[in-house]
């Protein structure tokens, strides 16, 4: 059992000294004499505060709750078993502590200006003997002193060294100085001193706002007098700088003034050199001989007026910044870099190509409509990566493509050229003449010599001129209206022959070309969609048209098309769609033209294409759907399956309709196939036995393009049948060549196979002429061929070296050495957003007990002072009355004595 | 119908008037003044036959007037309508009631009247093979009036009314060439559609005059009446709808379905027994499962029918499943080789035919099940997957979701994929290399074909396709196969118009790509020289 509490606290006491024996008077005397004594009572206080915490039981807090150890390893580390036993009592005590150094301050220098900062050593510390501080204040002295360089030396300026007044410093960089800075004081202030001044007031505010800032936290309501005061000092600051503006631009005028008085006066020096010396005065030196000097400069000199001079510059000024010359140009690469820069570009193109070919890995999900439009994101994409080259888009663009004399841009540059030609006064710039061999070509074909020599003559003055070979009909004129719908075009055009047709369509593309008139370019482009309109509408027409024309007309779409993509694809959408829906198995010639245009127009490789798809589509169609009656029926399918092959040539796509149209087209020419030969594996038309060819076969020509056209001899035109066998023995070549790597190449071929052979036995091949025997066996052989390659290469199938699927777990994720203090959330953002959320909290929490611990402090602090006041006053107030009792009791005594006297006299 | 009552309205109605303000002289003289109008005269005279007997003989004039036909083509009408309404009224009367006494002149008079109503209902029949479809159809509501009529007041027999009398001949004259097939239509929809007897009574006339008559109108037209009937009782209590009113015994044969269906039975067996033409087959396949079939008390009377259907080939043998495959589904009944039959529809037509969606819809219920073997499975895969290399794209966006859906089902086929272990162990043992394809595609029956060792080569050559979203859809069979089935439906209508217009109805969002290059020649050959390749087309074309 242990010993009681009374008993512990008196062993305890006695060990520490604080009892012990009785000391004699005369130790005592000894002990205060030599100082023990105090020491001693110092000793005695510590060990006594030790015995009280060691007696306290409230002093030691244990950790509120324990956890057993298993279940945390939050005693694991130093930190948190550092922290088991916590002594509230000292953390308040340190709390209360602080808090009476910095608050308690504060609040007492509260609406209190200046103070005294006692600077002297060990002043306010008790430990420090007066042995100590003498020696202190040596040091400091000596070091002062050796510290000193020089006089001037104004890194570490003394305080002594300082500008005084009275003994006062006059810097404001003392904390405890109060700036008795009054706005009124600044008038008279020279420029030098006011810009001094200004450097040091921001630092001034600086501090003040710091300041500010620390002293927000703690003093609450201290806060709103001082942003008073702040808003008023910027407005002061505003109303200085101001002030400060004003005055030197007053003082610079003022010199100024000087300066000129100054000037006339030495003007006039001559002549009174003159008058004083007698002699005549020479003759003034003309402005003319004073040839190195800007005239305008002279006019200044001559007294022209000087904020019209500064008005003059400044326009000099803006006219130079937007000059074009100013601009740096582009380097002038030698050949080897340009054409290396030319195939890096192509090279470019090409792969941006390919990646639209292969399309974009879709999901599995492929229903055609999120597919394309899949495919429409990713596309947007690519535009984005290609707006580096777009081309024709704007002025920019134009000029790179000037530069770079691409042989493709010829459009472009001739483009440029013809406006130069026609309106621009300016002079290209020197690259012109490299250009000349390029433009050559379109020099002459579109412009006539003397078009192209009449550089700088306006288009007016041409229209009365006399044009030499001008037009087929030589009455061609320069000017015309940009149609804006197709009738407008066949209005003009229904004057001229079709031959000139070019020229005029180059010449309203000069007229309205897009850097002559805003408006122009949505002419144009409705001038674009007019040609595409005007392509289909030409071949339609009893008069055929020449097909260079055509071809031209084509190439001029095509250039416009890269500057109006959207008007133009939306004609050519348009005329598919009326061929779709009005006419889709009767397409005109026309409708051929439109579709052999897009052949060349839009990149037909593309895996989707806005237009190119839909023109795929029309013309397998016409091909599955349309059961040929006539030879012209078979020339335009033969000729839609030319396209097809053509679209095709880069991606090699398949084309079941193509297989089919051209198997049973060589059917139903073929002399003496027996119908019981069947064997297609798609439907069978009995087409019109008329189409045979019959035995006599003439000489093998090639099929025209108007061929498509309905004819009257048409199924008897024996010719016709022989070339369009020919045509399709090529054809079938090139489908081989297309095709030969499929792995379905056999089965697609074989019927197609099995034709030739027949075609080329008996009957059937001695009525061919030895052309197209001659084809025919050669196709025949190579298909052959390419049919035992292809049978030879197969293998099976191994579509699905999938990395195999891991089946979703649902298991949860088990972490060794699980820690609850970390987080571990997969999501890292999510992750370090709930640190920091979990740090704000914790610091609010704990701003927030700070706050309500200085608020006690600041109660309790002002609750003591209440206390003390009123003590304070209680004691002065029992003083006072006592005081005037005592007097009044003398008074009394006096009195009493008086009395007692009297009556004693009595 | 509208138009008739509108004709009896204002005949009752003048009546009325007339009544009212008896004959006089103004309305009188009103009649006379308007005596050319033809409206008049009929009404007129329809008046006068009702007031008095006397006046009986006017029935002939009427009946003239519908003699005369085509001249005044108002009056025809006219009168039919008015002689049908005298007749009504007349039998309503019962004056057409034969007395007592036989020998009375009353007797005579009936007579006499009896014989103008049998003379009118030939007029009627006559005026039912107009060329105009506006009188047939006025014709055949008298007709039908008078059947009505002289069911109730006449005392007719049942078998009387419906075997031997009118009726029999207005069927017979319906079936006839010149009656319009609008006329047809109407008399199934206003009368055997509504009235439960009408029907019963239809189905047995047309058996027994089908079964006589197997003249090509007569079979044709037959044809029509029965496939426009659409209502199929299912009930008992649904028998409730009469003509003519409920017979009066409870046991009726009119109530029983059994009787109804099994006059629809023989009605349609002694059709089906005809030669049928080609297009006739097809409508009647066409309506097997719905229309046909539901009639039937012994369905496997069909069979022979679609089993001849079957074998015919070609669309008609495809329309025939579905009539078989309701057979067996309803009726339980079993079809030997009936997968072979199925193998042997997939030819050269079938992703071409207008009927592909009918097909796959069937080919997919047919091939469900998960017990079917699997190198049958696989020669309906692979037969299908070659034709899709000559079938347009409508056809292939069939084909390819519906091999998924199979190969899903029947993972021992998938060996068509994927074929790895295989071909090791052939190297292996150094065994004769079988290059092409071991797939026997003129092997009739689906179990010999071997397909289970050939590969799906052709979908794919297919991911090569000219159309985006063929080549896509081709390319899932080369994906994991995650998704768990694909739903047929949204694959099966599509063709070149709608996926055209599926693809121009859009209005372009942003600039389709441009070729960067313009060529210099497009119907022109490049010069020699000028290093550029010919286009396919200018190399196969001339262009002047």
């Amino acid at each position: 059992m242990p010993p009681s509490q009374l008993q512990m606290l008196k062993t305890s006491l006695r060990e520490q000294g604080v009892v012990g024996p009785q000391k004699s008077k005369k130790q005592r005397k000894q002990a205060s004499k030599n100082g023990a004594l105090k020491e001693s009572r110092i000793r005695r206080n510590a060990a006594l505060q030790g015995i009280r915490e060691q007696f306290n039981p409230f002093e030691v807090k244990a950790a509120s709750k324990t956890k057993y150890d298993f279940a945390s390893n939050k005693n694991m580390g130093g930190r948190a078993a550092k922290g088991a036993i916590s002594r509230p009592g000292v953390t308040k005590g340190l709390g209360e502590e602080n808090r009476r150094k910095t608050l308690l301050v504060e609040m007492q220098r509260r609406k209190k200006v200046g103070g005294i900062l006692d600077r002297r050593f060990g002043e306010n510390d008790p430990t420090m003997t007066p042995e100590e501080k003498a020696l202190e204040r040596f040091v400091k002295e000596k070091q002062r002193g050796s510290q000193k360089g020089s006089l001037f030396d104004l890194e570490d300026a003394e305080e002594d060294d300082k500008l005084t007044h009275f003994g006062q410093s006059l810097s404001f960089d003392r904390p405890d100085k109060v700036d008795d800075f009054y706005e009124a004081d600044l008038g008279g202030s020279d420029e030098d001193g006011a810009d001094g001044f200004l450097e040091e007031r921001p630092q001034k505010r600086r501090r003040l706002s710091d300041t500010d800032k620390t002293s927000e936290a703690s003093l609450d309501e201290g806060t709103n007098t001082r942003a008073e005061i702040r808003k008023s000092k910027k407005e002061v600051m505003e109303e200085v700088i101001a002030k400060s503006k004003l005055h030197k631009y007053e003082r610079q005028q003022a010199k100024e003034d000087d300066d000129d008085l100054r000037a006339e006066l030495d003007k006039g020096l001559p002549d009174l050199y003159a008058l004083m010396s007698g002699t005549p005065r020479q003759a003034l030196p003309s402005p003319a001989t004073n040839v190195g000097m800007n005239p305008d400069r002279l006019a200044l000199l001559n007294g022209k007026e000087c904020s019209q001079a500064d008005k003059e510059y400044d326009e000099r000024l803006r006219q130079m910044a937007m000059d074009q010359r100013a601009k740096p140009t582009t380097r002038t690469l030698p050949e080897e870099e340009q054409l290396q820069q030319e195939a890096t570009r192509l090279k470019e193109l090409e792969e941006q190509r390919l990646r639209r070919m292969r399309g974009e890995p879709e999901e599995s999900e492929s229903k055609a409509k999120e597919e394309v439009q899949g495919l429409n994101c990713d596309e947007d994409r690519e535009q984005d990566e290609e707006d580096n080259f777009g081309l024709g888009s704007g002025l920019a663009g134009e000029r790179q493509s000037r530069e770079l004399r691409v042989e493709d841009e010829d459009e472009f540059v001739i483009e440029d050229n013809l406006i130069a030609s026609g309106s621009e006064l300016e002079i290209l710039d020197a690259g012109e003449s490299d250009e000349a061999d390029d433009d050559q070509e379109f020099v002459q074909g579109l412009l006539s010599k003397e078009d192209a020599g009449r550089k700088g003559l306006s288009f007016s003055k041409d229209e009365s001129g006399v044009a030499r070979a001008n037009g087929t009909t030589g009455d061609l004129a320069y000017t015309y209206r940009c149609p804006e719908t197709h009738d407008d075009l066949l209005d003009i055009t229904r004057a001229i022959a079709v031959e000139d047709l070019e020229t005029v369509v180059q010449r309203i593309r000069a007229l309205y070309h897009p850097k002559l008139a805003s408006e122009n370019k949505a002419k144009l482009g409705r001038f674009a969609t007019v040609l595409v309109d005007h392509i289909s509408y030409l071949p339609n027409q009893p008069e055929l048209p020449p097909f260079a024309v055509l071809e031209a007309l084509i190439r001029h779409i095509h250039s416009l098309v890269k500057t109006f993509p959207e008007e133009t694809s939306r004609a050519f959408r348009s005329h598919l769609k009326s061929l779709h829906e009005e006419r889709p198995t009767t397409p005109t010639p026309g409708d051929l033209v439109i579709l052999t245009a897009i052949a060349s127009i839009f990149p037909t490789s593309d895996h989707f294409h806005q237009i190119v798809t839909p023109a795929m589509l029309c013309m397998t169609r016409y091909l599955g759907q349309r059961i040929p009656q006539s030879l012209s029926d078979l020339a335009t399918g033969t000729y839609l399956v030319t396209l097809c092959l053509q679209y095709q040539r880069l991606s090699k796509r398949y084309i079941p309709e193509v297989v089919n149209y051209v198997s049973s087209t060589l059917w139903a020419l073929s002399p003496g196939i027996s119908k019981q030969a069947r064997i297609r594996p798609f439907p069978h038309h009995s087409l019109p036995e008329s189409l045979r060819l019959s035995s006599a076969s003439p000489e093998s020509r090639r099929l025209d393009f108007w061929d498509v056209i309905p004819g009257q001899d048409d199924d008897t035109n024996e010719s016709l049948k022989v070339a369009l066998i020919d045509t399709h023995i090529a054809l079938i070549d090139k489908m081989i060549d297309l095709w030969a790597d499929k792995s379905a190449f056999c089965e697609a071929f074989a019927t197609i196979y099995i034709q030739l052979q027949q075609l080329g036995q008996g009957f059937a091949f001695g009525s061919l002429n030895t052309t197209t025997r001659k084809s025919l066996r050669e196709t025949s052989e190579k298909l052959n061929q390419h049919l035992q390659q292809s049978m030879a290469a197969r293998v099976p199938l191994r579509l699905h070296n999938h990395k195999s699927l891991a089946i979703k777990t649902f298991i949860p994720k088990f972490e060794e050495s699980y820690n609850p203090d970390k987080h571990y959330d997969p999501d890292r953002d999510r992750a370090e957003m709930s640190k920091l959320k979990a740090e704000h909290k914790h610091e609010r929490k704990g701003a927030l007990r700070e706050l309500r611990k200085d608020a006690n402090f600041i109660a309790r602090e002002s609750l003591r002072e209440k206390k003390e006041r009123d003590s304070a006053y209680e004691k002065k107030y029992k003083r006072l009355v006592a005081e005037i009792q005592g007097e009044e009791g003398r008074e009394a005594k006096n009195y009493e004595r008086e009395k007692r006297m009297r009556k004693g006299r009595k | 119908m509208p138009g008739i009552v509108g004709g009896l309205e204002p005949g009752k109605k003048r009546k009325r008037k007339d009544e009212v303000s008896g004959n006089s002289k103004k309305s009188r003289t009103a009649l006379k003044a308007r005596e050319p109008d033809p409206q008049e005269e009929v009404l007129g005279l329809e008046q006068k036959i009702l007031e008095s007997r006397t006046n009986y003989n006017s029935i002939h004039t009427l009946l003239d007037h519908i003699r005369v036909g085509g001249s005044a083509e108002e009056k025809d009408i006219l009168a039919a309508v008015a002689l049908c309404r005298v007749f009504c009224r007349l039998m309503a009367a019962g004056n057409l009631n034969k007395p007592q006494d036989k020998a009375s002149n009353e007797a005579t008079i009936v007579q006499w009247l009896r014989e103008r109503l049998q003379d009118y209902e030939n007029r009627l029949l006559r005026l039912l093979k107009d060329e105009d479809a506006g009188r047939q159809s006025t014709a055949l509501t008298l007709l039908m009036r008078l059947i009505k009529e002289e069911a109730t007041h006449l005392n007719k027999s049942e078998e009387a009314i419906w075997r031997h009398g009118l009726f029999e001949k207005l069927l017979r004259t319906l079936v006839e060439d010149g009656v319009a097939e609008d006329t047809r239509v109407e008399f199934v929809e206003k009368y055997v559609g509504e009235y439960d007897e009408v029907r019963y009574y239809t189905f047995a006339r047309l058996a027994d005059m089908s079964s006589k008559d197997p003249s090509e109108p007569v079979v044709q037209n037959t044809l029509s009446i029965l496939s426009a009937v659409e209502t199929i009782p299912e009930q008992q209590d649904e028998l409730e709808n009469f003509y003519i009113g409920p017979p009066s015994k409870a046991k009726h044969e009119l109530y029983s379905l059994t009787a109804h269906k099994k006059q629809a039975q023989k009605a349609w067996m002694a059709l089906l027994r005809h030669t049928l033409t080609k297009a006739q087959r097809k409508s009647i396949l066409d309506l097997m499962s719905h229309r046909i079939a539901p009639w039937f008390l012994k369905p496997e009377l069909l069979l022979d029918f679609l089993t001849d259907s079957s074998n015919i080939g070609g669309s008609t043998s495809l329309m025939a499943l579905s009539g078989l495959f309701y057979l067996m589904q309803h009726k339980n009944l079993d079809y030997p080789q009936f997968y072979q039959k199925l193998y042997s529809l997939l030819d050269a037509q079938i992703l071409h035919s207008k009927h592909r969606s009918r097909f796959f819809r069937l080919l997919e219920t047919f091939l469900a099940s998960t017990h079917l073997p699997a190198a049958l499975v696989a020669s309906f895969i692979k037969r299908l997957s070659r034709l899709t290399l000559y079938a347009p794209p409508s056809g292939i966006v069939v084909v390819v979701p519906w091999i998924y859906n199979l190969l899903k089902n029947h993972p021992s086929c998938t060996f068509m994929i994927h074929r790895n272990s295989e071909l090791d162990k052939e190297e292996d043992e150094g065994g004769p290399e079988r290059h092409g394809d071991p797939f026997r595609i003129w092997e009739s029956d689906p179990m010999e074909t071997d397909a289970i060792e050939s590969s799906l080569w052709e979908i794919h050559m297919l991911q090569t396709h000219y159309h985006p979203s063929v080549a896509t859809i081709a390319k899932i069979i080369s994906e994991q196969f995650t998704k768990q089935a694909y739903n047929l439906e949204d694959f099966l209508d599509h063709s070149y118009g709608t996926m055209l217009d599926a693809e121009l109805e859009k209005d372009i969002k942003r600039a389709p790509e441009i070729e960067y290059e313009i060529p210099k020649k497009i119907f022109m050959k490049h010069e020699v020289g000028s290093g550029k390749e010919d286009g396919l087309v200018v190399k196969l074309w001339s262009f002047n």
